[in-house]
């Protein structure tokens, strides 16, 4: 059984990087874009996220991630390059259609800060175990109940796939019908999460009772059975990070 | 305030419930998907979590939900936590009140939690997307609004509204139903107000 | 030394009206191994988690009498306390899995974690458990990855490294196939070998009547008796309480075969060949 994650385990620098520098980073990807002016920073961080992610050889690995969001990027920079209600500039005409300027610089940002906070974003996900980034956010403060939550909602997800699967075989030999109107496949669509949605919902009880046995409501301080990820580089990136966006935020305040 | 709707301190029996929710959640999505539904079906598990335990077990369903998909599938996910936490906060009160007792109660709580899912959702919507929620339909009567001159949020409201209010009501029902399937011994579990009695 | 000191306990579901338990009282001695007997619904499970305090605490309801477990009051404590001195095991290996960890090992170390156990001192103490269960070569696999067999052995395994005194089986092999239920079985019999007090609700008789050294029946929320099996399989009301004796102690029964020191029937293969060769000599 495989837990539910994006995690790709190639072993570069990157990859040994601690989760709170990488939050950090994402922090820095949204928040140093939208303090300076002009596309210029936006750019310059989209340009070293890649970096990062080609040092942590996932790169190949962002475009599914990006895919969600690239149709409904596409679908704005048409609508505001047609429709944006500060047009004024004509740039090109596709057939009966005329795009603007303004439209299409206000898509265009709109896309930049998108695929921003995208790669960052990605630096986390893909090259942090999801264990690891649980565990550190709970070292950070975040309650141990909700970062048991969050591991157990890794592993409940494709367990529950996996008897989705058996059971939707199961139906469609019985006669189930998953094509046809609208109608038909409203009808279907109760009786086929049904029993599953009923049976993870009953067995909450037996797992908590589970949990109650191994002290899981304990409030005594928890300990970790991993130690914590230390090095120089956790200690400086962080710091680097941090000063970054102070000097960014006091540059926006002295203009 | 120990035993009000409003207690941070969850219960064992709560917690377990919230991955059971984000699955159900997903699996919803999953099965909307394949049957081809014009519907996302993708928050029946946070309605159910918040029938059940009450308005924070709701909201930290919805967030948890959000920061799993952002995590394992979608990025962009994160910021719509505000919209889940939104609505399972919103059914949680609802519930607690007593006011999805029928068909009819279901109906009127999923429009109440399209109206918060719509409220939370526009600004982001606009701040984010320029305004677009991303779902064909919304986004036709959008892309019509924006032609004709209408301002961008009320275009942005409407295109959000006539996505959320089906679905939503949709998925109350579909809750509603799998609510009233459950055994009381268990249902009781997650509410607030149980004491040991002495006998 | 009493391990255990029960005394009019009583127990009511929330939304129930009768009884579930109706005022149990017995003592139990350290490094007793006690088997737990009585049909569906008798109060088996009940009293398991009675023992534990998952009733009253977990379940809330109405709840009476006392039950003392090594100096503390399992009505008065909290779970957590309690689990430190008394391990629980379920029927359902898969529901017992904390469901949050990616390996065997990891899973063992959940209750030292929650407990708050120095670090130091957790791979020594899930060292030792996992060699007691038979289970250290599973140690990196994923807890969901295991057979029944294997699960089972891991959940009693996660709750043996938290150290408790007492181990309480509620059904422990009713969801595993043979094999699997065997390798449980000769893992809880090493673990009362050990010096552990054992306490196990079972169907499954013959097991009982292998290894207990006193049975407690229980019938509707009621305690019939509190015995050696021999004592417990002898009486001639057992079809009453929904219990069927041991194999042996039917065969013998029907042969009139009697233990001559103490007139009561043999339980287990070996006890009966003896009688049997008396009987013919
Ligand atoms: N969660 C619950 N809520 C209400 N009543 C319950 C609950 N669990 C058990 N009961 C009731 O308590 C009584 C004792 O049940 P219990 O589960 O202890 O029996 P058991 O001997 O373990 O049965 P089995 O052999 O089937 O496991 C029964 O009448 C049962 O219906
Ligand atoms: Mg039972």
């Amino acid at each position: 059984m495989k837990a539910l994650s994006l995690y790709q385990d190639r072993g570069t620098v990157v990859h040994r990087v601690d989760s709170r520098s990488k939050l950090l980073y994402i922090l820095s990807a949204i928040l140093i874009p939208a303090v300076l002016p002009g596309f210029m920073p936006g750019l310059a961080m989209l340009a070293l996220s890649i970096l990062i992610l080609a040092t942590g050889k996932v790169f190949g690995k962002v475009l599914p991630l990006v895919g969600f969001s690239l149709l409904i990027l596409a679908s704005i920079v048409l609508i505001q390059g047609l429709f944006y209600s500060g047009n004024k500039q004509l740039l090109f005409s596709l057939w009966r259609f005329g795009f603007y300027r303004e439209g299409l610089l206000f898509s265009g940002g709109i896309c930049l800060r998108v695929m921003n906070i995208l790669c960052a974003v990605s630096i986390l996900v893909l090259t942090t175990r999801p264990s690891d980034l649980i565990e550190s956010l709970v070292r950070l403060g975040l309650s141990p109940h909700l970062g048991y939550v969050l591991s157990s909602v890794l592993q409940i997800i494709p367990q529950m796939t996996a008897t989705m699967e058996t059971i939707t075989d199961a139906q469609r030999s019985r006669g189930m019908e998953t094509e046809g109107t609208l109608l038909v496949r409203m009808k279907a669509f109760l009786p086929l999460i049904g029993p599953v949605v009923m049976n993870s919902l009953v067995s909450t009880r037996e797992r908590s009772l589970a949990l109650e046995v191994r002290a899981f409501s304990a409030r005594s301080k928890k300990t970790f059975l991993n130690p914590p990820q230390g090095g120089t580089a956790n200690t400086v990136i962080p710091l680097v990070l941090l000063l970054a966006m102070a000097a960014a935020i006091v540059w926006r305040v002295m203009q | 305030m120990k035993n009000s709707m409003w207690n941070l301190k969850l219960s064992t029996s709560a917690l377990v419930l919230i991955p059971a929710a984000v699955g159900i959640n997903y699996i919803g999505k999953l099965f909307a998907g394949l049957l081809k539904l014009p519907l996302w079906l993708d928050s029946i598990g946070t309605v159910l979590s918040a029938m059940l335990a009450g308005p924070v077990v709701g909201a930290i369903c919805g967030a948890i939900n959000n920061i799993i998909y952002g995590l394992t599938m979608d990025p962009i996910s994160f910021i719509y936590a505000l919209t889940s936490i939104g609505i399972g906060l919103a059914v949680g009160v609802l519930a607690q009140k007593g006011r999805v007792n029928s068909i009819g109660g279901a109906v009127v709580v999923g429009l109440v939690a399209a109206v918060v899912s719509t409220l939370i959702s526009t600004p982001i919507n606009i701040g984010f997307w320029g305004g677009q929620t991303g779902n064909v339909w919304g986004d036709l009567v959008y892309a019509g609004m924006v032609a004709h001159h209408f301002p961008v949020w009320i275009a942005s409201l409407t295109d959000e509204f006539i996505v959320d209010v089906p679905d939503k009501i949709a998925t109350v029902i579909v809750a509603y139903g799998i609510y009233k399937g459950l055994p009381q011994k268990l249902t009781i579990l997650f509410r607030h107000d149980s004491v040991t009695e002495q006998l | 030394m009493k391990k255990i000191t029960v005394s009019g306990l009583k127990y009511r579901y929330p939304l129930t009206e009768e009884l579930a338990l109706k005022g149990l009282s017995f003592e139990i001695e350290k490094g007793e191994f006690i088997g737990i007997i009585g049909q569906n619904l008798s109060g088996k499970s009940t009293l398991c988690q009675a023992l534990m305090g998952l009733v009253p605490h977990f379940y809330k309801g109405g709840y009476g009498g006392s039950v003392w477990v090594d100096g503390l009051e399992v009505g008065k404590a909290e779970i957590h306390e309690i689990a430190q001195k008394v391990g629980l095991v379920f029927q359902n290996p898969f529901t017992q899995v904390s469901g949050s960890k990616m390996t065997v090992f990891e899973e063992l170390a959940f209750g030292l974690e929650n407990l708050g156990v120095a670090r130091e001192d957790m791979a020594p103490r899930i060292e030792h458990a996992m060699e007691l269960l038979g289970i250290g070569r599973f140690r990196d696999r994923n807890p969901f990855d295991l057979s029944g067999g294997q699960m089972q052995r891991m959940a009693i395994a996660s709750v043996i490294a938290m150290e408790p005194e007492i181990i309480v089986l509620d059904e422990p092999t009713s969801q595993l196939d043979p094999q699997g239920a065997e390798d449980v079985f000769q893992a809880i019999e090493a673990l009362s070998r050990r010096g552990m007090t054992v306490i196990m609700a079972e169907h499954k008789i013959e097991k009982i009547a292998r290894y207990s050294d006193r049975v407690l029946l229980l019938h509707q929320g009621e305690m019939v008796a509190f015995d050696t099996p021999q004592q417990v399989f002898s009486r001639d009301d057992l079809e009453r309480y929904g219990v069927v004796p041991p194999v042996f102690a039917q065969v013998c029964k029907g042969m009139g075969i009697r233990n001559p020191a103490t007139g009561l029937y043999p339980m287990t293969l070996d006890e009966a060949c003896d009688q049997v060769v008396n009987w013919h000599e």
